[in-house]
């Protein structure tokens, strides 16, 4: 029985570890999307806007830690990074940490990728992750 | 006529300069817009997503003090309210202080307009004073 017990309280305790994200909790109804480009478009090679949609949580600069509240990541041309670490910084991973809802890309020409994902104040993916869909789209 | 119309230019030109804005500094080429609704647009049932669009700045919850960064405010059916005061908080001036970055509008039959004012982390306008071009939407 005390083994059991110990066993439960083992489970109990290393759960959380089992779980892909140990970032901050996010609402069920949360919502990521990239409102611009759109899957299939055509943008300028001179430049484009992008602009973050998110919907039912709020935006704060990193390091500031609010409840529900997160930054943008934008992943170029590349998958999805582990959940359960800071998200890397580099050209395929451009982190908003000022608290910004659009940009402005330089993309060579050619087929590209693009995906958010939200971050809390240590960049680290909320639980559940909330990321938006991976748009395909064409620079010209 | 035509000095009528030079002297009522002048005083659009000369309002917003003579109204004194807040202490805290806006970035430089900084622009706050509505992405969505588009001006002109008619709506039917009157429910939408807002969309607040934001250059060159940072979203960050209210009273979160950090450089180049504020929330948005959306008046409905209003004037912009003065600069270098609080934004009221009522049903013509919402405030977005958990850093949205869109919002759920629901508007009754009618004609209706939209502005966005953004303000820092005490709901003070910046300055220069960063405002949406304000809008007309059609309920039927």
């Amino acid at each position: 029985m005390t083994v059991l017990r110990t066993l439960i309280m083992l489970a109990l305790v290393s759960g959380p570890a089992a779980v892909m994200a140990e970032g901050s909790p996010a609402p069920k109804d949360s919502y990521l999307y990239i409102g611009w480009p759109i899957e299939g478009s055509v943008v300028s090679a001179k430049s484009f806007r992008v602009w973050f949609g998110l919907r039912n949580m709020g935006i704060a600069p990193a390091g500031v830690d609010k409840p529900m509240t997160g930054h943008h990541h934008l992943i170029i041309d590349a998958p999805l990074p582990p959940m359960d670490e800071e998200i890397p910084a580099d050209k395929n991973h451009v982190h908003f940490g000022k608290g910004q809802t659009e940009t402005v890309l330089k993309l060579p020409r050619g087929r590209h990728t693009l995906q958010l994902l939200l971050a809390d104040h240590d960049h680290i993916p909320h639980d559940p992750p909330v990321v938006s869909r991976k748009v395909t789209f064409t620079v010209r | 006529m035509r000095t009528l119309i030079w002297a009522a230019t002048l005083v659009a030109f000369l309002v917003p300069v003579a109204s004194i804005a807040g202490d805290t500094p806006a970035a430089p080429d900084a622009k706050v817009s509505i992405i969505w609704p588009y001006d002109g647009s008619t709506i039917r049932g009157g429910k939408f997503w807002l969309r607040f669009g934001l250059k060159n700045m940072g979203l960050a919850p209210a009273g979160v003090e950090k450089p180049f960064t504020g929330h948005h405010h959306l008046i409905i059916n209003g004037e912009l309210p003065p600069f270098d005061e609080e934004i009221p908080a009522d049903e013509t001036h919402v405030h977005y202080g958990k850093g949205y970055s869109e919002a759920r509008v629901v508007l009754p039959r009618g004609r209706h307009t939209l502005q966005l004012l953004f303000a820092d982390h005490n709901h003070i306008p910046h300055d220069p004073p960063l405002f949406s071009k304000k809008i007309t939407v059609l309920v039927p």
